[in-house]
């Protein structure tokens, strides 16, 4: 059952296709697709299987029916057949030799174990005649001893029959090697014989079954071309017959289609023959509606040319005006374009006109603003030189009350001097001096020791506006150390919010006075019991502190609540002050009524600093701070205030009393007294004129005696005496005015004072006015 | 005696070294010059009288004008034919072919001698016809069929095949083979040598016919049997695929001595080196040389890891279980896909090694291992390695001694198998039990087309089903084999419906 010739040529192309079909839509292949296609393949085969398996008979008489319609299918079939089971049966044959001759050598070595046999057998023999050659070696040794002739001749002769022996042995071994060689030599011949016959065999079944194969072959290719050749006959025997029948039904066919078709002819002619009649009949009265359709069609196109070319004319006319005005556009266009462009060079020129006008302005800005700063300056340079003489001016002004209080009390003593000399020697009366209040007075009355809050707040407004510039830098420094440089300006409003929460509390609103800082302050102050310069800082200073602390925390966490507390508490303390608040804010109302004026504006100007504490916290810190102090004071401040206000009035007084020091029925004493003594002057005058007359008369007497001596000698005496008389009535009228002026003066210096006061008065007040203008940032 | 012999295998190519080489001593070539040479080797053929020359003599001319297709009226021959005539004449000193036109150069290789040295035609001449000439002349017999279809490759392969069997180591010039080598270096793909010749100095020691008893002593002298080392030309030849050599000496007939077939270690060892040197070696035959498992285990690991080796041919030798051990080693370390182990001494051992390879082996296609010793143990070994292998289609188990069990074994592996497609237990002791076993197995098998249970002891009667049931897996074979495409389309056909 080796390969069959045929069958190996089939085998390849079985492999190749296997493999081909194997490897084609591999399972394992790297493209999806494929893999898919490969299952499918495997699921459809195995499907395939089953149902060849179900069906197998069925199928394969199905096939062989299909394999009866053709013969020379059926021929090759028989003839593969054939040839296979030749060949194979073939190859059997030639193969067959090989695997006898497998077999055989199979047996020869299963021979060969005689071999093996043999070989133990040679051991062993080897051995054993070892043996036997020790033995016969030692027993040499043996017979080297031996010294009786007789025994030494035993013993060779055993030594003797011993190698016999052994020789015998070998010999009989060799013998038989030998015998087995030789038959080994025959056996060897004999398969080379067996082997070259059987070479022979196969050359002769090689060529035998090559020359069947050949045989068969072409014996079967005569057979499959005889089938074919069969087939083809019978095909087309088969064919022609078919065709014949084809063509006899064709003819047939042909016949009747032709009858038909004749038929058909006639019956379509007659069609055509009445058509054409009723044709003709339609086409002539179409034709005629076509001709009256024509011409009414004509005069349409008649008409339509003619308002054609009416529009055209009137076209025309359009295209000309709208050529004409398309030029006039263009024109104007290029007019608007110039116009741009000019436009555009005036632009570009006005925007560096423009960029030049901010710089310069710029620059003016600059040059205005260091202008400005210089200005400040030289204001702040005048404040100071204004506080400067400020206080020159008080010391001038204290200066002068002093020296003409000197000189009126001068005068008083003159006055008391000359009355004490009235009373003592004109009247002849005793004269008590009178001991007045302001005769013990020295310096201007108004000049007190302490400070009152009222000229602290003057103050610190003054202040305010130097240190300005200067709270900024200061700023960093801490507020618990310097509070005044900080907290001027702070100060000022928390004053204010002071006064603000009077006015919510509704106690101020009845006197519309929301804005009078200074003074709400002053009596909140006053109430909280803060008198004292340094006690006012210490607010500030507590109000920053507490602000401070509180900012960042929940300021407003409560206020309500707590408002009420403090209110209680607060209004304990200021009670009492709030009434007298009342009446002195009246008195000084018409007063200030001016400042508040400017100042309400202000206020209400003044932007949410980063100082601003909220009004309702102000209560809260107030409560604190008053608690802190722990130290209750009188108010006895309120008095004070006002003297500074007062001591004008007082002043007048003063001075009014100052000219009272002699009492009108003294005065009148003196007028009284004066009259009498004008009188009595007069009379004497009269006496004394009278003397002089008398005394000149006499000189003139002796003159005129003299002239009269003289003019006795010459008439010139007369004359003279007559011009002496006028000059001496003009002296006497000149004293009495003098005495006039020397009264006055005291009555006119008080009023230059009076004057001074209110003048001061007006610069404070406009330094104020200033100060609250200037914003604090 | 040697003598004669050799001698006499050197004759044949005596004269082909002799025209090739035309400053050897040749015997009746005279060296004066082309013309004469020519008539020469013309004169000896007069009948065949295939260059109708201008020049020779006129009643020649005449009297084979019947014959001759290139005969023309014209007296005067053109001037081309004249060139063409002279070109030929003087091709040995002047070889002009590849600057004329095809159909001249046609002419020209239609006219050239066969007998012109190869040093000039073997590089030039390309034409088969030239080539199948020359091969006609050399060999009265030539199958082409077994050197690729080309006749050039067969002139060379067998001119270089016959240099290497009538090389006498230590007498022939090496030269002789190695001035061949840049001429045939292109051409030869398959050296196949059925013959290396000892060393001649064994003549001039008259002792070794003595002892030609002997063969056991020729190990002593062994240094002194080294044949031809192929490493030089094996190194030299670029396209060699298939190495099959036989060291023995054929034809020796009553001149036999043991010595004559005596495979040395040396020339193993070169040998080996040779074959591992050589990367495009596909096909290597090493066959009835007597190696044993010492050598035969150089040979192999030399061969480890080739990168091309696809047939190992190691039959008709002495190889036992250490050689089929270093065997089925390289099997898992080449891509061999043919092993050839017959008529050698593998027993079970052996063959378990094998099996033991082969288990997880994909490449190897055909495993033979006629005529060993392997027995069940070694069957049953088998068996169970091709449960397991999915890549061996051939195997040959003939005459292994196998009996019942490893048929046992073997049934249930046709059962499972669907790669093996031949199989030979021929010359087994398969036994009536085993047959029937074995049939169970084929009847589930489709795949098989070969059993072959002859002289086995099965009965008749299963042999007879075994055969039925190769004829219709055969049939089946054929019928996928011949329409591939029906039987894609009745499955392509039947797949939608079976989906649907």
């Amino acid at each position: 059952m080796n390969p069959p010739g045929s069958l190996e040529g089939l085998e390849p192309n079985v492999d190749e296709h296997l493999s081909t079909q194997v490897l084609e839509p591999s399972v394992n292949s790297d493209n999806p697709q494929e893999r898919i296609q490969a299952r499918r393949l495997r699921i459809a085969a195995r499907l395939e299987a089953r149902r060849r398996e179900a069906l197998g008979e069925h199928l394969d008489g199905k096939k062989e029916s299909e394999e009866d319609q053709s013969k020379s299918y059926k021929q090759k079939e028989e003839s593969r057949l054939k040839l296979a089971k030749l060949l194979l049966c073939g190859t059997e044959l030639v193969t067959n030799i090989q695997v006898a001759i497998d077999i055989r050598e199979i047996h020869r070595r299963v021979e060969e174990d005689l071999k093996r046999q043999r070989i133990e057998k040679l051991e062993d023999e080897v051995k054993t005649s070892q043996d036997k050659f020790v033995k016969i070696t030692s027993k040499w040794e043996e017979g080297k001893q031996k010294r009786i002739p007789q025994e030494l001749w035993e013993m060779l002769n055993t030594q003797q029959l011993h190698c016999a022996g052994l020789l015998e042995d070998k010999n009989k071994l060799i013998s038989e090697l030998q015998q087995e060689l030789k038959t080994k030599d025959d056996q060897y011949v004999k398969d080379l014989k067996k082997q070259s016959d059987d070479i022979c065999l196969l050359l002769e079944r090689m060529e035998e079954q090559v020359k069947n194969v050949m045989k068969t072959f072409r014996e079967e290719l005569y057979h499959i071309e005889k089938a074919f050749e069969m087939e083809r006959q019978e095909l087309l025997a088969s064919n022609r017959k078919k065709w014949e029948r084809a063509l006899q039904a064709h003819n047939a066919k042909e016949l009747e289609y032709l009858i038909n078709r004749m038929k058909k002819v006639e019956d379509y002619e007659k069609q055509l023959n009445k058509q054409r009649i009723w044709d003709c009949e339609e086409y002539n009265t179409i034709k005629i509606k076509l001709e009256q359709d024509v011409q009414i069609l004509e005069q349409h196109l008649q008409q339509r040319k003619a308002v054609y070319q009416l529009n055209q004319e009137k076209l025309e006319y359009n295209l000309q005006v709208l050529k004409k005005r398309d030029e006039e556009s263009t024109v104007i266009k290029s007019q608007q374009k110039r116009k741009i462009n000019r436009l555009q060079d005036t632009l570009n020129n006005l925007r560096s006109k423009y960029a030049k006008q901010i710089k310069q302005l710029q620059e003016e800005n600059q040059s205005l603003t260091l202008e400005y700063k210089r200005l400040m300056t030289q204001f702040k340079e005048l404040q100071k030189a204004v506080r400067h003489f400020a206080l020159i001016d008080d010391e001038k002004f204290r200066e002068i009350w002093l020296m003409n209080e000197e000189e009126a009390k001068d005068l008083i003593a003159r006055a008391f001097d000359v009355d004490r000399i009235i009373h003592t020697h004109h009247l002849g009366l005793p004269w008590t001096a009178p001991d007045f209040w302001f005769l013990k007075n020295v310096g201007p009355i108004s000049q007190q020791p302490q400070k009152s809050t009222t000229q602290i707040v003057e103050e610190m407004l003054l202040r305010t506006e130097e240190e300005e510039a200067e709270e900024a830098a200061s700023e960093s420094e801490s507020y618990l150390d310097l509070p005044k440089q900080i907290s001027e300006k702070t100060a000022k409003r928390i004053l204010m919010l002071l006064c603000d929460e009077s006015v919510r509390r509704g106690r101020a609103a009845a006197e519309g006075l929301t804005g009078v800082f200074c003074c709400r302050g002053l009596c909140r102050a006053s109430a909280l019991g803060i008198e004292s310069e340094d006690d006012l800082y210490k607010l500030v200073s507590f109000f920053l502190q507490y602000r401070a602390h509180h900012l960042s925390s929940s300021l407003q966490s409560k206020p309500c609540s707590q408002a009420s507390v403090e209110e209680a508490s607060v209004e304990e303390t200021s009670m009492e002050s709030e009434l007298e608040l009342a009446e002195r804010t009246e008195m000084e109302g018409e007063k200030e009524a001016s400042l508040v004026e400017g100042e309400k504006g202000e206020e209400e100007e003044t932007p949410p600093s980063p100082w601003v504490i909220h009004p309702n916290d102000v209560l809260k810190i107030l409560k604190a701070f008053v608690k802190g102090l722990r130290k209750p004071r009188d108010s006895q401040a309120p008095l004070r205030v006002q003297k500074s206000v007062r001591s004008n009035s007082k002043d007048s007084e003063y001075w009014r009393a100052l000219t009272t020091v002699i009492p009108p029925s003294r005065l009148n004493l003196w007028d009284a007294l004066y009259t009498a003594l004008e009188k009595y002057h007069l009379v004497l005058t009269q006496r004394a004129k009278l003397l002089l007359e008398n005394s000149s008369l006499e000189q003139q007497n002796t003159e005129l005696q003299a002239l009269l001596q003289q003019y006795l000698t010459s008439k010139v005496g007369i004359r003279a005496f007559q011009g002496g008389v006028a000059g001496g009535g003009g002296g006497d009228r000149g004293q009495e005015l003098a005495v006039g002026n020397k009264e006055s003066p005291p009555h006119q210096r008080r009023c230059d004072v009076k004057n001074q006061q209110w003048h001061l008065e007006t610069i404070t007040g406009q330094r104020s006015r200033s100060c609250l203008k200037s914003p604090p940032g | 005696m040697q003598d004669n012999v050799t001698s006499a295998l050197l004759d044949p190519s005596h004269s082909s070294v002799s025209t090739q080489d035309k400053s050897s001593t040749g015997g009746h070539t005279s060296s004066t010059g082309p013309q004469p040479s020519k008539l020469s080797s013309i004169t000896p053929v007069p009948a065949k009288s295939r260059n109708p020359n201008s020049g020779a003599n006129f009643h020649r001319m005449r009297r084979i004008i019947a014959e001759d297709p290139e005969w023309s009226l014209t007296i005067v021959p053109l001037l081309t034919e004249l060139c063409i005539q002279h070109i030929i004449k003087n091709f040995q000193r002047n070889p002009i072919l590849k600057q004329l036109l095809p159909e001249h150069q046609q002419k020209v290789l239609n006219h050239l001698s066969p007998d012109l040295p190869l040093a000039v035609t073997a590089n030039l001449i390309d034409d088969e016809n030239y080539w199948l000439r020359c091969c006609m002349q050399r060999w009265p017999v030539c199958h082409v069929a077994e050197h690729g279809g080309s006749w050039k490759r067969m002139f060379f392969e067998r001119h270089l095949e016959n240099l290497l069997k009538h090389f006498i180591p230590g007498t022939t010039d090496p030269a002789v083979i190695l001035d061949l080598l840049p001429l045939c270096r292109n051409y030869v793909r398959r050296v196949h040598v059925d013959q290396f010749l000892p060393p001649v100095r064994l003549l001039a020691q008259p002792q070794t016919g003595d002892q030609s008893d002997s063969g056991s002593e020729g190990e002593m002298e062994e240094p002194a049997l080294d044949h031809y080392q192929l490493g030089d030309l094996v190194a030299g030849l670029s396209h060699l695929e298939e190495l099959d050599l036989v060291y023995g000496v054929k034809d020796c007939g009553m001149n036999f001595e043991w010595n004559l077939f005596l495979f040395t270690y040396h020339d193993c060892h070169s040998l080996a080196a040779t074959i591992k040197a050589c990367h495009t070696l596909k096909i290597f035959k090493l066959t009835q040389s007597k190696v044993n498992d010492e050598k035969a285990r150089i040979i192999i690991r030399s061969l480890l890891d080739h990168p091309v080796l696809e047939e190992l041919d190691l039959s008709h030798n002495l190889i036992g279980d250490r050689g089929a051990r270093g065997a089925a080693k390289l099997l898992n370390h080449s891509r061999l896909r043919v092993l050839n182990l017959a008529n050698n001494q593998v027993h079970g051992p052996g063959a378990q090694s094998l099996a033991h390879a082969l288990a997880h082996n994909t490449n190897l296609v055909s495993l033979n291992l006629r005529l060993n010793c392997i027995k069940d143990e070694g069957g049953q070994a088998l068996a169970h390695a091709l449960q397991t292998n999915k890549c061996l289609t051939t195997l040959h188990l003939g005459g292994n001694e196998l009996s019942e069990p490893t048929a046992t074994l073997l049934s249930q592996v046709l059962a499972i198998n669907t790669t093996l497609t031949s199989i030979n237990l021929s010359c087994n002791h398969i036994g009536l039990d085993g047959g029937k076993q074995l049939l169970e197995g084929m009847s589930d098998n489709k795949t098989l087309l070969e059993f072959d249970l002859r002289l086995s002891d099965v009965a008749q009667e299963s042999e007879y089903l075994i055969g039925q049931a190769l004829y219709a897996n055969r049939e089946a074979a054929r019928q996928r084999a011949l329409n591939p495409s029906h039987f894609m389309s009745t499955i392509t056909a039947s797949g939608p419906e079976n989906s649907g």
